[in-house]
């Protein structure tokens, strides 16, 4: 499958477009688990939950850290609304590891608490993961 | 010599509050051109979050079973917020003036209708502002400058979205300066809870391209109701963007108008001094002839 990248992965955060290129095939979580796209993919509306995002093209593998946000299939482009992505090279363990720690040492009283606390805590597991697999 | 000296001094001061605002007005460019540059990147988020709820509603039908408590207009209002967006700095112009007096149009619509009204300023005109008024605030932010990032305002927007949903407020309004072109921003108090529409009419297009059929991860409404929490803080952010824009602009034709006066007042005070040199040396001449035929 190396004939050239078919995909245009443009990454949009509130702030800016992060990034806009091909792509020859792409992977990322979705809020119940992990989807991969490929081209010829059906058009897709979807939730994101948090995450690596890994794109492939013909130059190699990157790989971003997603936190939520909404994903857009429509032909060859995959737009991805996103509240923050950062490249793994980016993230730094002790921050992930204080977040974990703030998430964990949170108490949670109400129903809603604890569902935030669950989703603060894996948020902050995954980060940690990413951040340890790329150093 | 005292009158031409004076006229000098006036001169050298006329000229030094001109280099300073003719400063101001590039300073302004500068920043207007990086805050209009954020603006648009920015606007990319919103034109794809309208694209996919324009996409989502299409397929769920118009008007049905859309309900999320951030759409829902309460029937009576007794709680409601303003937040005055304003800026930290002056000399520019009527830009802080024309916010604070619609503002203040919205506290006295409040008052007359007996809402009980929290305002919350950011600037620190406004927060000058409240206080020479003697208006109470409930909190006040000094921290959006020109580059208002989106943490921060994600933060506020959160905040709002709880006490929206725990019923503590009724509405809420954003008293800012809107950015419409590089020559026109008008201040407006919008409201931006309840969201009356999702779909702002601009952005939307009319249905000449063909109906997409998405596949939808979980289901059409689910995603919705994830969508409008997102639109709203993407709103609020906007708005932040627009008053940042605006605001330099404001100051960059507020600071060209004054280098510009300062131009006028450095000709005529030039006029003054030549005519005041001239005649202090005709009086000089005439003395010296005066004194001159008196010795004869």
């Amino acid at each position: 499958m190396s004939t050239g990248d078919k995909l245009r992965l443009v990454i949009v955060t509130p702030e800016r477009t992060l990034l806009d290129e091909p792509a020859s095939a792409l992977r990322f979580p979705l809020y119940d688990g992990d989807i991969g796209i490929l081209p010829g993919r059906l058009p897709l509306i979807g939730r994101l939950g948090c995450g690596e995002l890994k794109v492939t093209n013909s130059t190699g593998h990157r790989s971003f850290f997603v936190d939520g946000g909404f994903v857009q299939v429509l032909g060859s482009t995959i737009s991805l609304l996103t509240h923050r992505a950062v490249p793994v090279e980016n993230l730094v363990v002790a921050d992930a590891e204080k977040q974990l720690a703030a998430a964990d040492g949170r108490v949670a009283r109400t129903d809603d608490e604890v569902k935030a606390k669950l989703a603060d805590q894996q948020r902050a597991r995954r980060m940690l993961h990413l951040a340890k697999a790329s150093h | 010599m005292a009158k031409a000296r004076a006229i000098i001094k006036r001169l050298k001061a006329v000229r030094n509050v001109r280099k300073i605002t003719r400063t101001m007005e590039l300073v302004a460019t500068a920043r207007f051109k990086k805050a209009m540059d954020r603006a648009i990147q920015a606007a990319a988020y919103t034109r794809k979050i309208s694209e996919i709820v324009a996409d989502l509603s299409e397929t769920i039908g118009e008007g049905s079973s859309l309900s999320h408590p951030l759409l829902q207009q309460r029937d009576t209002e007794k709680k409601s917020i303003l937040l005055v967006i304003t800026s930290n700095r002056g000399l520019c112009g009527g830009y802080n003036g024309g916010v604070l007096r619609l503002a203040q149009g919205r506290i006295r619509e409040c008052r007359s209708n007996q809402v009980d009204l929290n305002i919350e300023v950011s600037g620190k005109r406004g927060i000058g502002y409240c206080k020479f008024q003697k208006i109470a605030t409930s909190a006040s932010y000094t921290h959006f400058e020109d580059k208002p990032t989106f943490e921060q305002v994600d933060e506020l927007a959160s905040r709002y979205i709880d006490s929206f949903i725990r019923g503590e407020i009724d509405r809420l309004d954003v008293a800012y300066t809107q950015f419409e072109s590089m020559s026109r921003q008008k201040a407006v108090v919008q409201t931006l809870l309840p969201i009356g529409k999702l779909q702002s009419g601009t952005a939307t297009p009319a249905g000449d391209k063909p109906k997409v059929e998405y596949e939808f991860l979980p289901s059409p409404t689910e995603i919705l109701e994830e969508i409008v929490p997102a639109s709203f803080k993407a709103r609020l952010f906007k708005c932040f963007l627009d008053a940042a824009v605006s605001e330099q602009i404001a100051r960059m034709v507020a600071m060209k108008s004054a280098t510009e006066n300062a131009d006028g007042m450095i000709r005529s005070i030039r006029a003054q001094y030549n005519r005041a040199r001239q005649s202090q040396i005709t009086s000089e001449l005439s003395e010296i002839i005066g004194g001159a035929a008196a010795l004869e």
